[in-house]
């Protein structure tokens, strides 16, 4: 299943992605809502955690463009602070991911011969343990805590980047530049640094944006179970998890949230469709 | 061939053993006990309950005796339910969990290859891209939202379908599985699409066009067997996925399966009913990947074991 | 691959989709409810909120398993559905000494256990030195220690059993001697930890005092209620059958209850809506106005004996001082809570006592006063809140709980200007640390387990396990030990009420309101009696059909 890719990020690639509407789409709507995040303060007049309980769960209006949940606090602002949580649980659970997985893959790679089949090894015990109940049960037990929940996603999901860098890395080793490289008295780590990853960053940033919507999903899935983020925090699973408890009564509690976390989901697929399209090196042969 | 499974399954022994190991002591390093109520029970009642459990005896000897029992297959009695042995719960528990997996494997499988080879006869057609992203909608709802979504739809507005339960009442199982099922399916469609894409290129296949076979011959004796390769060696992962994710699908409609147990059994901190579920869900996991492993190895062409 | 893209929108998908799916299932489900079969052949369909644990009256301890075993077993004692006044059940008379600390109960001589055998005097001597033996464990075993030397027996220091406090003078005669009078005991005969078991049953499947005994499995259960257990599958379903040896049996009308355990409140309401259930365990918060606008008659309001309330730590300063955890008491707006959060009917609670248990009610209530409770600050040396350090509020982890702590987090803030943190445990590390006096604030709830001001004021003596605040007097201890001696009713409600006053004066609680019962219960379901202890002798209960 992992195949090469073009290795770097070429004009190229920006060429082709541009083509592809519905991934510049996705890539549009991931960076108004990465934006939105960031700004979150500034843009709501409303706070996460004040409670109105006067006013209780109230229809869109136009004080309330989303609606009010069961405490009377204002539901897009909890969308909005809630995409910084989602967001931030995506993205810094994927660079734990990516930062284990690059170096481990490379080493692996680099290597070869015992060092190679040791490391990959201790990747294949790894990916049968049941990482999933694991991470139910440490949140369980240790509570819920944001640092527990990154490292333990991260833990998850660098055993596959390790695999995609390793089966570059072979490929890349193969080639003329590394023993060039070689020659003029270049470290392997160096090697490492200077040609290897560079030259793995392709399938890297594609695994990547695959990654980020399964960690968005795990920590909402998680969240759901009464494990994720803790209130008066919000994130998007948790926000789906209230309003699926209301959803007859008070519908725009579920709608929105999950319009949210659908459309996030969207945009990161077809992100990364279209970014393996576009670094496919088999396309350019159609 | 032998020799092949023979190492895989040696592997397994460290992997449960490190499974089995990281859990017990985990779930003895947790706050709370398995005796901790809201009534306080009393010092003399506590004592007494760690000394029938054997928690009162040092963890290593714990220990020990786990790996005993286990060796025999002997999971412990439950803190929780007096009356039943871990494994009877099990028993009890797993088939209905696996029957909800089956049941949404075949699911996804049925939808994500047909939507996959509609898709990849015609590349880049509305024939292509219709059924794609019909499939797609499954990523972008997780169980947790599409089930009580089909809930609402399905079982309260129209009162076509129960809205819990599972072979309490026809038609209860349907939801279920299509909630579970749909993520699957969606993956599904993309690797047989690409697998197929893949295949349908190749001389063999040419040349059998060339031939003048129908099409229909040419997708299912020709191309299906290694454009379904993909899709093989993606259900053994994606099993472990969907145990998960029947975790949730069993809340949301009251399935009486392992998954519920497990998260409630972590709750409770009973230990040995959440030790016997990690350990039987890892060993499955294992088992799973071997199968996917193995088909994949027997389709595969270039491994040789069939003559093609 | 290559480039896509999608020319269809969402929803038109989805409704091509599912309309896809319904054509594959093809199937309708106009199938008879379990409501309108349940009418036909008399047979009850209850949710049960969650899989009891075991259905051993010795070993268990929740709501969950009472439902059950209160139709399978009968205690000496039983209930009047409405007044829950004690009636004669497998005892048909008793009689009490003057001093009362001696009962002689006369069993029927029709009490039959489900196999047939008489329930004799021998078989409650047995069931109670069973649940007394220490080995077995037995988390309720105290509800007995009343009982004379029974405490002794049980916690090891007495071994013959012959002189803990209760005898058969012959087959159908029982004498029970107690250490003080002790007024709700025949109360206590109700409750599931002093009902009989079959000793020949226990006997074949293990030793008096081994947990896990397998009696209990539905080939095996042998009880003397009014049904017995006919299946019990799981996590799915718990079904009982009446009972034909029952003593009672020509008065009971149902044919079979089933009991669901659905630990989704969500799930629950949707299979009561659905025509599955008779009756909920419970109803989600949201809900509530639902059915009061659309389904008033299906929707059950009731109070119930239990308190929610907050623990301070009274080790730690400032929490030490009296008249900090009065002020902190005393800015809680109850009402606030009650009408906006709650919102099911709860009554704020400024006593622990539920109000007008068996005619008791607390002579004073903290009120809610910021007023004095700014005094009170300022005498505590912090005025406006200044110095106050800034306290944790742990809470186990649930909406609810959250959603009051917050609020709670903000009257303090408005009305003291003090800071709170809030923490929300699992429930497990919650209890622990509660139990170790580890926290500031701590949130609890209380239900009493027999009708009598004492199944609450008992908590807050000396010796309770219960009692985690770390306050104690010696002048309420002995006040609630005159309760126990006093001669008549009044007396002793006088006594508690001193004992209560002390407590709310100290203020080691912040008591918040008293619980309600919500739940829905179909318009077919007669004889089941609104009362506060939710307790529903199944033998009066009966179905009318309403439907065609």
């Amino acid at each position: 299943m992992i195949r090469t890719y073009k290795s770097t990020l070429s004009g190229d690639t920006w060429v082709q992605l541009k083509k592809n509407k519905a991934a510049m789409l996705g890539l549009i709507i991931l960076i108004l809502m990465i934006v939105i995040a960031v700004f979150t303060p500034w843009l709501t007049p409303y706070s996460y955690e004040t409670q109105n309980l006067a006013l209780g769960a109230s229809p869109p209006s136009m004080a309330h463009w989303m609606g009010t949940d069961v405490l009377g606090r204002d539901l897009m602002t909890r969308i909005m602070y809630g995409s910084r949580v989602s967001l931030m649980v995506g993205f810094v659970a994927t660079i734990v991911a990516l930062c284990i997985g690059v170096l481990w893959g490379a080493l692996a790679g680099y290597l070869g011969g015992r060092a190679d089949m040791i490391m990959m090894r201790i990747v294949d015990i790894l990916y049968a343990l049941p990482f999933t109940i694991f991470i139910i049960l440490l949140m369980v037990i240790f509570g819920r805590s944001m640092l527990l929940m990154f490292a333990a996603i991260g833990a998850v999901e660098w055993l596959t980047m390790a695999r995609i860098v390793r089966a570059q890395v072979q490929s890349i080793k193969q080639q003329a530049f590394i023993e060039a490289a070689r020659t003029i008295g270049l470290s392997d780590l160096e090697i490492i640094r200077r040609h290897v990853i560079p030259n793995t960053l392709g399938p890297v940033i594609i695994y990547t944006t695959l990654t980020i919507p399964n960690v968005i999903l795990l920590e909402s899935f998680l969240s759901f179970l009464g494990l994720g983020i803790q209130p008066p925090n919000s994130s998007w699973g948790l926000l789906i998890s209230y309003g699926v408890e209301t959803m007859e009564e008070y519908p725009w509690l579920l709608i929105f949230p999950g319009i949210t976390l659908s459309l996030a989901l969207f945009s990161l697929n077809f992100l990364g469709d279209g970014l393996r399209d576009a670094m496919d090196p088999r396309i350019s042969k159609n | 061939m032998t020799l092949f499974l023979l190492k895989r399954i040696l592997q397994a022994i460290p992997v449960i053993l490190i499974v089995t190991t990281v859990t017990f002591f985990l779930v003895r390093a947790a706050p709370g006990g398995p005796f901790d109520t809201e009534r306080t029970v009393s010092e003399e009642v506590l004592n007494n309950l760690q000394s029938f459990y054997k928690l009162d005896q040092p963890v290593h000897i714990q220990y020990q005796d786990y790996l005993k029992n286990l060796f025999q297959g002997d999971l412990g009695p439950s803190f929780r339910y007096p009356n039943r042995t871990v494994n009877e719960i099990i028993a009890d528990g797993l088939p209905v969990t696996f029957e909800l997996g089956l049941y949404a494997i075949i699911f996804a499988v049925i939808l994500g290859v047909v939507a996959g080879i509609i898709a990849s006869l015609r590349p880049n057609t509305l024939q292509d891209h219709l059924p794609m992203s019909l499939t797609m909608i499954g990523i972008c709802l997780p169980s947790f939202l599409l089930g009580p979504l089909l809930v609402l739809a399905f079982g309260i507005q129209l009162e076509w379908l129960p809205v819990s339960g599972w072979g309490y009442s026809p038609g209860d199982k349907i939801l279920p599985v299509v909630t579970l099922g749909s993520a699957y399916a969606a993956y599904i469609a993309r690797l047989s699409r690409a697998g197929m894409l893949e295949v349908l290129g190749q001389d063999f296949i040419l040349t059998a066009r060339a031939k003048g076979l129908p099409q229909w011959r040419i997708v299912t004796v020709h191309a299906l067997r290694g454009g379904l390769l993909p899709v093989v060696s993606f259900l053994g992962p994606a099993t472990a996925g969907l145990l998960a994710g029947s975790f949730v699908v069993e809340t949301i409609f009251q399935i009486p399966g392992l998954g519920r147990f497990y998260v409630q059994a972590a709750f409770n901190r009973d230990y040995t009913m959440i030790l016997g579920t990690t350990i039987l869900f890892a060993g499955l996991i294992i088992t799973l990947n071997l199968l996917s492993d193995f088909v994949t190895a027997w389709l595969d062409p270039k491994q040789g074991f069939v003559k093609k | 691959m290559h480039q896509r893209v999608y020319h269809l929108k969402p929803c038109k998908t989805l409704t091509l989709l599912l309309s896809l799916l319904m054509a594959l299932s093809g199937c309708t489900n106009d199938h008879n409810t379990n409501v309108i079969t349940g009418a036909l052949t008399q047979t009850l369909h209850i949710g049960n909120g969650a899989e009891p644990q075991d259905l051993d009256p010795h070993i268990v301890t929740g709501v969950t398993e009472h439902r059950i075993i209160s139709a399978l077993l009968e205690g000496l004692v039983g209930k009047d559905p409405k007044t829950l006044k004690p009636i004669p059940a497998v005892a048909e008379s008793w009689h009490i000494s003057d001093d009362r600390t001696h009962y002689r109960f006369r069993l029927r001589k029709n009490a039959r256990w489900s196999n047939g055998d008489p329930v004799t005097a021998q078989d409650f001597v047995y069931s109670w030195k069973r649940i007394l033996s220490p080995g077995l464990g037995a988390e309720y075993a105290y509800q007995l220690y009343s009982v004379l030397n029974a405490e002794a027996y049980h916690k090891g220091r007495l071994q013959d059993f012959t002189q803990v406090g209760v005898t058969a003078v012959d087959d159908h005669t029982l004498d029970v001697t107690l250490t003080n009078p002790t007024p709700y005991f025949l109360a206590i005969l109700d409750h599931y930890s002093t009902y009989p078991v079959h000793r020949k049953t226990i006997e074949k499947f293990g030793s008096m005092d081994k947990r896990g005994n397998r009696w209990t499995k539905p080939e095996n259960y042998t009880g003397n209620g009014p049904f017995t257990l006919k299946s019990w599958a799981l996590n799915r379903i718990i079904k009982v059958e009446k009972n034909p040896t029952y003593w009672d049996a020509g008065n009971v009308k149902l044919n079979a209850i089933h009991f669901y355990p659905v630990e989704n409140a969500s799930t629950e309401e949707r299979m009561f809506r659905t025509g599955q259930l008779h009756i909920t365990s419970t109803l989600p918060a949201e809900k509530i106005a639902v059915y009061r606008q659309k389904n008033p008659d299906q929707l059950y309001i009731n109070p119930y004996f239990g308190t929610y309330y907050y623990l301070f730590n009274t080790r730690r300063p400032p929490l030490d001082d009296k008249r900090v955890r009065q002020a902190l008491a005393m800015s809680i707006d109850r009402n606030s809570i009650v009408t906006n959060i709650t919102k099911g009917g709860q009554r704020p609670a400024g006593a622990f006592t539920p109000p007008n248990t068996l005619g008791y009610t607390a002579p004073t209530q903290i009120p809610f006063d910021p007023v004095r409770a700014k005094a009170l600050f300022e005498e505590a040396g912090f005025p406006a809140g200044k110095n106050f350090p800034t306290l944790e509020l742990v809470y186990n982890t649930s909406e609810s709980h959250r959603k009051i702590a917050v609020a709670i987090q903000q009257m303090w803030k408005k009305h003291l200007n003090i800071n709170i943190n809030l923490t929300n445990q699992d429930w497990k590390v919650y209890l622990a640390r509660r139990k170790s006096g580890d926290y500031d604030i701590a949130r609890a709830g209380w239900i009493g387990d027999y009708l009598s001001p004492n199944a609450f004021l008992e908590i807050f003596t000396r010796d309770s396990g219960n009692n985690h605040t770390g306050w104690s007097d010696p002048e309420y201890d002995a006040r609630m030990q005159k309760s126990q001696r006093a001669s008549n009713t009044n007396k002793r409600m006088e006594w508690f009420g001193q004992a209560e006053q002390l407590l709310l004066e100290a203020a080691p609680i912040a008591p918040i309101y008293t619980y309600t019962n919500v739940y829905l219960r179909s318009a077919d379901v007669q004889g089941w009696h609104p009362n506060i202890l939710d307790h529903h002798p199944y033998k009066y209960v009966y179905l009318s059909g309403s439907h065609d």
